[in-house]
């Protein structure tokens, strides 16, 4: 077998061999990636109704169904609404620190079945959850970032988010507020930069999400909801999450 | 393990796929609607053209440190707690996963869809490990259960008509009169799969990039096979090649701008999914185990070498929708994992530029695909020189030697030129008919088998240059 020194030896022979005649250049990298993230922020806090329109268009474009909310308290009311659409009851949803607002109650009194993920881990919740997971109709999520350029939203993985509520579930539905939106890719590379240089473990897995799972595999006939959802719902609370 | 298709001589491949009037149909349809949609992705992006150039100058930057880029990733992947293998060649490479299958106990793996595990050809190797491989990209899966190759990089089953993928799903997944509706289609391997990702053992994937600072396996898909395959076995493994490294997330953004407007004229994938070790110990879901397997097999050594520039190559299939060799004749014709006209360089990367003799040619040079490729390889400038090399290891034909030898002879010397003119002139005589010659004599026929050669013109250019210069001296 290959060692790593006897693989990268290799390689550094054959670089010694080049005459590096193609232009190239590194990217030019926030130097303090964490208070540039902040920098962004606190502009975009001023026009987040532009961006939020942006994301609107765009995430439409890319089949996600928009909503609205003014405050974390109308929150189950539109879930509720949701799943009565769908004749659907049973739902898993992240637990209240990754969603930035606690709406299991009222989710329960929307007539709704609620699998709420702690933020513990035992084998038996392991279980409970995959199998949970696999049978519910909805997935209920926070988002870290919402992207306006291209209607994605971000979410990491961890204590309490897994990542299959996301995944699973035939139809996803995101909470978010004002302070993930931004506007363009760009942007959100400066916040993945901002994240890993916060130090700690940043995560094991982050998902970006465009609209729901599609495949266009058959004749080239796009079809959604091949693996992942079919549909992706993002609700907007305007009153901001998290307190 | 070998090729399938090169059981046929190449000709004979691409006269079948010429016959093939589905094909034609599909593939017409197909990349024509790649081309537009692609278009109108780059339309919408007045930046476009810059991040193109960032991009491939990123790849260089990277490939110029690659030791050190690579030295880091592993660190990091390490850190998280996954572990790194290194195979120079398909058959270690292979090893290395049937190693950890068999460590693990596993009878089951679940697949997203992944060149890189084409190219060595892990289905087979798995397979006859007693390890089920099961494709889970829906175009895939149906190639899968046809027995048949991939055809075009990001749209594998595009030579299958929903008729026949209804057919096949009906007998191999005994469900008997399915319609052919494609919504029907996909719910029923929506089913299929469902239950196989619940209860795989293993997932095995592909990356369309690594971070190197902060260890991240990126993965870029559409139907969400590569979420389920990273997300729910206990052990995901991933294989790649060592080129597909970058440095940084400020990087990998500039790539997901250009890489989906590329393939699909998406602005971005549905699903690009950022693995960073196994699942840690607060978190209910994930593996247990992450394995990246680093793949050299011929990357390495092009790092020197005259194919460096096809190191950049995203895989995003934009050369094959608008190559116009490709367009007629499609994947399978081409015979190796990699069609297309990148997909020329690769195998010669891979296997060697003997493999290449027939398809160095499969090529009008037109320079579509260095206009369309989203990181500019000059993939013609590279054929021609696969085409020189072909030459001079004297595995091309000898008739074809000596004719490009006395040819070249002929171009670089005008004393020369003029008498091979008037010779030229004289000897056509009996072959040449409206200004074409159809067929050669002797041994030199191959050359008109399948092209007219244009005859030497009674009065040619650079006569007629002459005569007009006398004129305007008088």
């Amino acid at each position: 077998m290959t060692t790593r020194a006897q693989f990268l030896d290799r390689i550094r022979a054959e670089m010694g061999k080049t005459r590096g005649s193609f232009p190239s250049r590194v990217s030019e990298r926030p130097a303090r990636p964490v208070e540039a993230a902040d920098i962004i922020r606190r502009q975009l806090a001023e026009r987040w109704p532009d961006t939020l329109e942006r994301f609107r268009t765009e995430f439409e474009r890319v089949g996600g169904v928009f909503h609205r909310v003014a405050t974390a308290s109308d929150i189950p009311r539109a879930v509720g609404a949701i799943a009565r659409e769908r004749d659907a009851r049973d739902l898993v949803a992240w637990h209240a620190a990754g969603i930035g607002a606690d709406v299991e109650a009222g989710l329960v009194s929307e007539g709704l079945a609620v699998r709420a993920v702690s933020l513990g881990a035992t084998d038996a919740e392991r279980r409970e959850l995959r199998a949970a997971s696999a049978t519910a109709a909805l997935g209920l999520t926070g988002v870290d970032l919402a992207i306006a350029e291209m209607g994605t939203m971000v979410l990491r993985s961890g204590a309490g988010r897994p990542r299959s509520t996301s995944l699973l579930p035939p139809c996803h539905v995101a909470v978010f507020d004002p302070s993930v939106l931004v506007e363009s890719l760009e942007q959100a590379g400066v916040f993945l930069e901002a994240w890993h240089a916060e130090g700690g473990d940043w995560g094991a897995m982050i998902n970006f999400i465009t609209g729901p799972s599609r495949t266009a595999d058959i004749e080239l006939t796009l079809t959604r909801g091949v693996h992942g959802p079919k549909e992706v719902h993002a609700v907007f609370v305007e009153g901001g999450l998290r307190g | 393990m070998s090729e399938p298709e090169l059981a046929t001589p190449f000709r004979e491949r691409t006269g079948r796929a010429l016959g093939d009037r589905f094909l034609q149909q599909a593939l017409d349809i197909a990349t024509t609607k790649f081309i537009v949609l692609r278009r109108e992705a780059f339309e919408n992006l007045p930046e476009g053209d810059r991040l193109r150039d960032r991009a491939r100058e990123i790849k260089e930057a990277t490939l110029q440190q690659l030791d050190r880029h690579l030295d880091r990733l592993i660190d990091e992947i390490e850190r998280r707690g996954g572990h790194v293998h290194f195979a120079t060649t398909a058959e270690e490479a292979r090893a290395i996963v049937l190693g950890i299958a068999r460590r693990t106990g596993a009878r089951t793996a679940v697949k997203a869809k992944s060149m890189a595990t084409e190219e060595i050809h892990l289905n087979e190797a798995l397979e006859a490990a007693g390890v089920a491989p099961i494709e889970t990209d829906l175009g895939e899966y149906i190639i899968q259960l046809a027995h048949e190759r991939p055809s075009h990089i990001i749209a594998p089953a595009i030579h299958k008509t929903r008729g026949q993928v209804a057919e096949l799903f009906a007998r191999e997944l005994r469900r008997p009169g399915l319609s052919d509706d494609p919504e029907i289609l996909t719910r029923v391997a929506r089913e299929e799969l469902r239950e196989k990702f619940l209860a795989a053992d293993l997932g095995i994937t592909g990356a369309n990039f690594a971070v190197a600072e902060t260890g991240s396996v990126v993965l870029v898909t559409n139907e969400g096979n590569g979420r389920m395959s990273t997300s729910l076995p206990r052990v995901h493994i991933a294989v790649m090649g060592v080129e597909k490294v970058i440095p940084s997330m400020t990087d990998l953004v500039v790539f997901l701008a250009i890489l989906a407007r590329s393939a699909t004229g998406q602005r971005l994938s549905v699903y690009t999914t950022l693995v960073q070790g196994p699942k840690r110990a607060a978190e209910l879901e994930g593996p247990d185990e992450f394995h990246l397997v680093l793949l050299d097999n011929g990357r390495i050594p092009q790092i020197a070498g005259p194919l460096r520039e096809a190191l950049s190559c995203l895989r995003c299939g934009a050369c094959l929708n608008v190559c116009p060799v490709y367009r007629q004749i499609g994947g399978h014709a081409y015979g190796y994992t990699y069609p297309g006209p990148i997909g020329i360089l690769l195998t010669a990367m891979l296997n060697g530029p003997t493999s290449v003799k027939d398809l160095a040619h499969a090529s009008s040079l037109c320079g579509a695909c260095a206009d369309a490729c989203p990181v500019r390889i000059d993939i013609p400038r590279m054929l021609v020189t696969l085409r020189k090399e072909v030459n001079e290891q004297r595995i091309a034909p000898w008739t074809e030697r000596v004719a490009f030898t006395i040819l070249g002879k002929v171009l670089t010397r005008p004393a020369l030129y003029r008498l091979a003119r008037s010779f030229g002139r004289i000897a056509q005589r009996p072959f040449a008919r409206d200004g074409a010659i159809r067929r050669v004599p002797l041994a030199f026929g191959e050359w008109t088998r399948s092209r007219d050669l244009p005859a030497v013109a009674p009065r040619t250019f650079q006569e007629q240059w002459a005569e007009l210069e006398r004129e305007r001296a008088r």
